[in-house]
């Protein structure tokens, strides 16, 4: 099958819009924010094969485009990648509008982050090794430069400079991963590779522990995570949003295609996972503890929940619990929502309370207080965000760590209960954090900055409400997701031939 | 030494040596060039690959492609540095050490 | 029809709260009508459904997958405390009328408080353990951000975040429980889960047992979580009256009765039920005997009081112990909020500040004395009855020396309550101003509940005959009302007891005589102020976290060269991880 299908336009409408983006942004004054509006439209249309291919792959499942050597399939997992990219990508967008009004080179952030989305679809899609290794590099590479966009501040230029370097060491392992699989099965495609591939390869185990370190680094697992607090709480809040929802996420389904070939190595990979987990749901837990500044706290609390998703992933791998892929997908999709919200509000009151009036200082939780009265929306929704981070029902995030905790319970071994219990113990303690930015902006006495803030733009808000609506339905009715998740769980396991 | 063992030893010493450069160097210059070594390392070590599994064609093409790949990250790297230096006035990475905690 | 009463019940106060919600700060008079309306509404719901209360399940929601059957099931048990909340709720919410006039950001604090006592009701008619613990943590989640209302003042926000954080922790062993058993029983269902709990493994039924028993010391502040409730004091008064008093901490023991049938057989669980109560109850009454502050005082005095019900649930006096909890939701709703309209009208909660009020407030002084007999336990308000029908039961079913402890305690309750209305009502007169008996809006509330403390023990049979009907699993026999009565004022426990209640009220007597004894007590009165070291325990577990966090964050060096180093470490130990896992 040869034709373009509808999830080939899916990826290419975005890659083949960043150009016309930058060019109509190039050719506009700057303030007419005609690149913004042509992103808007390109990711609007975007949707429209991705509704088609949706509805396809429902009713005739996946299906494989090739292009000489390279093959994209695109499946269930890869669905909800693209559900979750495009999504939120599409919010963003609408948020930075007002956001980024002010800033120069408008052109090449939206031409950049559309570019990104695309790419993450991309990466979802592919089908072998080194493809894979090249959406990967792409969706570094375009990442940089959004991290870096207010090249201008030294820290922005800090975290995107620790940013290029680990992810690049880390692209580089990763490469060295491909070759030894490469020289041990003389393939590339992943399912060959699975089918070829023997039980007892220490070669194939290496490659495994340089896939786990190499996309692990963009993952943020601990001890790779250095780059992740610095990058996300200096980036423009919306790329922030984007690189906590979309961008980790898209390396942990990197690290996961990875590993689906070399399912048959006899090798715990489960519990490499389930490990790696635990680690990351303490240290960022307890670094984000005594954190003053939000969205440092907020890039903190990303690895706690990554952690979340590999203990789910980890007890799919080591029992085959159809349940703890779904919940770990259900709870990615589910972080994307309550992050993403949680840094665009967030991002809404640093703009109101700095940016927008040039400074650059970071928020604090001081500048919070009393943030209520004069910002309600953007309060309420960074409340319900984190309150829904913390694992509060009725909000979305108590479904899906629930939905991993029945899968750890459902294998009945004792460890991995207890596994469970200590994340759940990691989530009072992050009750911890969270709990304090509740209080904060519902103070009386406002703060300083909010007393000189400037109004927020309502167009900001659009995106906040929508998300925090959404994070509420999901909570109150977790079959929302389901059509999404469901088959993804499904497909991941499928990938590792299960 | 056989071919292959020779290769060996690049990719290690490659490896080795890059790594140990980002390990050590405070020069950012001197981080992008061993970010480069690194990366030499595992292109030699595909193009290998592809030899010893019969496979010359598909190594080629590959590492053909890392390059392409790898040099982007070397631009972006170096505008970075660039601008670290015009901005900062130094290229030594203690002026950027300055998120923590 | 009786699915709609339960959704009404549940949906007006939640309706109720987005109302007022909507209606915004500006419009201050409407938001105490509309939560007026709204509360008063819901709690007509929940009385509509006291005539048709069954054990089947009323209203069925499919969730499916993982998350199973979200069921309503209104026996008489939840229709009870479902009565109780939303109730003594639009009590709460009427005496906030009053209390509440002219503060600021009304709709927070009226939302949350339709929004807890909505919650409040799904909690005690969910059928399925999955949604009770949902509701479980709404009404946790309601709770931190009352007790947090005034967030500008640090003490209400620690408060607030304590009381989250502990009731959360105990909270993990429902969680366990309820995962426990899904995974044995494919089934959330508390009824399939009663009737099929001793096909799981004893040992993982102990599991159960436990973490339920852990859950319910945290919500129902029983030891050792019991610290937060005195910090939850921070809260506006209402709030203390009507969620850390009548209703929210109810339920933990509701959670014990509801699956006493299952547990009881788990090997050394009724006496630890038992321990924890005692214990509760001792210790929390000599912290009310040295308190000063009014507020805290009646909250060690709750923690006291549901102790005896913990340890009534022990001793398998399940219709005993919520009939005492029913009692002692009306009493102490009455006694709270008579005490928030003084300090409403004092401004101190400080009773050495306080004195010989009684002249200057005669209507709150009435209703808190009426308040104050049934917490003692005196002859014929309803406090009376249900601690003698404990206390006979305990005497003989429970352990003796259980029974010893459970009746030093209530002397000891007679001796801080008496002690309590004496330091706020009588003793010596403070120089003060004019002060304000009660509003019309206080006595309102402050009036029903006054009655209801004098009359509710009338319901006994009735509230016996709607347990048994209902309750399949309890296999509860409760006589006529008649017999009860006629037992409690024959037994020779209940004159035992109140021998024990009035040698509690003559050492206050005799205060002065007993000068000498009480001085050399000392050090037991700096172990009840002192929280008998469990607060220091807490403060030593915050600060250690809190120190690990610190020296964690020193890993964060900030520099590239680290930065690469942990990438290289993380790469050698996972080889290491996986040469050994292969």
């Amino acid at each position: 099958m040869n034709d373009l299908t509808a999830f080939t336009w899916m990826i290419l409408l975005p890659l083949l819009a960043a150009p016309v983006i930058y060019l109509s942004g190039r050719l506009t004054k700057e303030q007419a924010g005609v690149a913004r509006w042509v992103a808007l439209l390109a990711l609007v249309l975007t949707w429209i094969p991705f509704a088609l291919a949706a509805s396809d792959l429902s009713a005739d499942g996946p299906q494989t485009y090739t292009l000489g050597q390279v093959a994209l399939r695109l499946d269930d997992l890869g669905l909800l990648l693209a559900a979750l990219s495009l999504g939120l990508g599409t919010l963003v967008v609408l948020y930075s509008g007002p956001y980024m009004a002010a800033e120069s080179g408008q052109e090449k952030y939206y031409a950049t982050l559309v570019a990104n989305i695309g790419v993450v679809i991309g990466l979802g899609c592919a089908t072998d090794l080194f493809n894979l290794w090249v959406w990967f590099e792409a969706l570094a590479v375009s990442t940089y430069l959004l991290v870096a966009f207010y090249h201008e501040q030294p820290t922005s230029l800090e975290a995107g400079i620790k940013y290029l370097v680990q992810s690049a060491v880390g692209s580089a392992l990763v490469l060295l991963g491909i070759a030894l699989v490469l020289g041990q099965t003389g393939t590339l495609n992943l399912v060959e590779i699975r089918e070829a591939a023997g039980a007892d390869s220490a070669i194939l185990l290496a490659a495994g522990a340089l896939f786990t370190i190499g996309f692990g680094v963009k993952v943020a697992l601990v001890p790779m995570h250095t780059w992740l607090p610095d990058a996300h709480s200096q980036a423009p809040s919306g790329i922030s949003a984007m690189l906590s929802g979309v961008v980790i996420e898209a390396g942990l389904i990197a690290l996961l295609r990875a590993l689906s070939a070399l399912a048959r190595v006899e090798a715990s990979w489960g519990e490499l996972l389930m490990a790696f987990g635990a680690i990351n749901m303490l240290v960022g837990n307890l670094m984000a503890l005594r954190q003053t500044q939000v969205k440092r706290l907020l890039a903190y609390s990303s690895l706690s929940h990554i952690g979340y998703m590999l203990l789910g992933l980890g007890i799919a791998l080591y029992s085959k619990e159809l349940a703890g892929a779904q919940g770990s997908l259900f709870h990615m999709l589910n972080h994307g929502l309550m992050k993403g919200l949680a840094f665009l509000a967030a991002g809404g009151l640093l703009y109101a309370l700095h940016t927008s009036m040039g400074d650059h200082s970071p928020l604090t939780i001081g500048d919070l207080a009393g943030a209520a009265q004069r910002y309600p929306l953007a309060a309420l929704g960074l409340s319900i965000a984190v309150l829904g981070l913390g694992g509060l029902p009725p909000l979305a995030g108590f479904m899906s760590k629930w939905q991993i905790f029945v899968a750890g319970f459902e294998t009945r071994e004792g460890w991995i209960e207890a596994l469970v219990v200590f994340a759940a113990l990691n989530s009072v303690l992050s009750l911890g954090y969270y709990a304090p930015l509740v209080n904060a902006v519902y103070r009386q006495k406002p703060s300083e900055a909010v007393q000189k803030g400037q109004p927020m733009p309502a167009l900001m808000n659009v995106p906040v409400v929508l998300l925090a609506v959404a994070v509420v339905a999901v909570g109150v009715w977790p079959a929302l997701l389901r059509w999404l998740t469901g088959p993804a769980g499904e497909a991941l396991l499928a990938a590792f031939g299960f | 030494m056989t071919t292959s063992e020779i290769v060996l030893v690049g990719v290690l010493a490659l490896l080795g040596a890059g790594l140990y450069g980002l390990l050590i160097t405070r020069n950012l210059i001197k981080v992008v060039i061993a970010l480069q070594i690194l990366v030499k390392g595992g292109l030699l070590a595909l193009v290998a690959a592809g030899e010893a599994s019969g496979q010359t064609n598909l190594g080629q093409s590959l590492a053909m492609t890392v390059i392409v790949a790898d040099t982007v990250v070397a631009v972006v790297g170096l505008a970075l540095a660039i601008q670290a230096r015009r901005l900062l006035g130094t290229l030594d990475l203690k002026a950027l050490s300055n998120l923590r905690g | 029809m009786t699915d709609w009463l339960i959704v009404l019940t549940i949906g007006i106060p939640w309706l109720g709260a987005l109302a007022v919600w909507l209606t915004g700060d500006a419009r201050p008079q409407l938001q105490h009508r509309l939560a007026v309306i709204f509360a008063v509404a819901a709690g007509a719901a929940a009385v509509a459904l006291l005539p048709s209360t069954s054990s089947e399940v009323a209203l069925r929601i499919e969730v499916g997958s993982i998350f199973g059957d979200f069921t309503f099931v209104p026996d008489g048990l939840g229709v009870f405390l479902a009565v109780v909340a939303s109730v003594v709720g639009s009590l709460a919410v009427i005496f906030s009328v009053d209390y509440m006039h002219g503060e600021a950001q009304l709709g927070r604090y009226y939302t949350l408080v339709l929004l807890f006592i909505g919650a409040m009701v799904g909690l005690v008619l969910s059928g399925s353990m999955l949604l009770l613990f949902i509701f479980w943590e709404i009404t946790a989640l309601c709770s931190y951000a009352l007790i947090s209302f005034y967030n500008d003042d640090p003490k209400a926000v620690a408060g607030g975040i304590k009381a989250l954080v502990i009731t959360q922790f105990g909270g993990l062993g429902m969680l366990v429980g309820a995962l426990i058993a899904y995974s044995y029983l494919g089934d959330y269902q508390i009824s399939t889960f009663l009737a099929e709990a001793d096909t799981l493994p004893s040992d993982v039924l102990a599991v159960m047992a436990f973490g339920f028993l852990a859950a319910a010391a945290a919500k129902s502040a029983q030891v050792p979580f019991h610290t937060w409730l005195p910090g939850a004091m921070e809260a506006p008064t209402p709030v203390s009256a009507l969620i850390h008093a009548a209703t929210m901490v109810n339920a933990g023991v509701y959670l014990l009765a509801r699956f006493y049938p299952a547990f009881e057989g788990v090997s050394g669980w009724t006496t630890a039920v038992i321990l924890v109560g005692m214990v509760s109850a001792l210790l929390a009454a000599f912290m009310a005997i040295y308190a000063n502050d009014l507020k805290r005082a009646l909250a060690y005095s709750t923690i006291s009081q549901l102790g005896y019900m913990v340890y009534a649930v022990g001793t398998g006096a399940i219709f005993a112990s919520q009939f005492h909890l029913l009692s002692h939701a009306v009493f102490k709703a009455l006694l709270f909020l008579a005490a928030g309209a003084v300090i409403h009208t004092v401004g101190t909660r400080d009773m050495r500040q306080m004195g010989g009020l009684g002249k200057q407030l005669p209507f709150v002084r009435n209703v808190f004395i009426i308040g104050a007999l049934a917490l003692a336990g005196l002859p014929f308000v309803n406090g009376f009855w249900s601690k003698e029908l404990v206390l006979e039961y305990g005497y003989k079913h429970g352990p003796l020396w259980a029974y010893v402890g459970m009746l030093i305690g209530a002397g000891l309750t007679a001796l801080y309550t008496v002690r309590m209305v004496w330091m706020v009502f009588f003793g010596r007169s403070q120089k003060r101003g004019h002060l304000h008996d009660a509003g019309p809006a206080m006595r309102v509330a402050l009036g029903v509940l006054a009655v209801g403390t004098l009359t509710s023990w009338l319901l006994i049979g009735g509230f016996g005959e709607m347990l048994e009907e209902n309750l399949p699993f309890h296999h509860l026999h409760v006589e006529s009302m008649a017999t009860l009565l006629e037992e409690v004022v024959t037994a020779p426990a209940t004159y035992l007891a109140l021998g024990v209640v009035a040698v509690g009220l003559l050492l206050w007597a005799w205060r002065d005589p007993l000068a000498m004894i009480s001085a050399g007590l000392w050090p037991l009165g700096e172990a009840a102020t002192h929280d008998f070291g469990f607060e220091w325990l807490n403060a030593r577990i915050v600060a250690g976290t809190r120190a690990a966090a610190g020296a964690l964050r020193t890993t964060q060096t900030g520099w590239l060269n680290w930065n690469v180093a942990g990438i290289i470490g993380g790469l050698l130990i996972v080889l290491v991880f996986l040469a050994l896992g292969a």
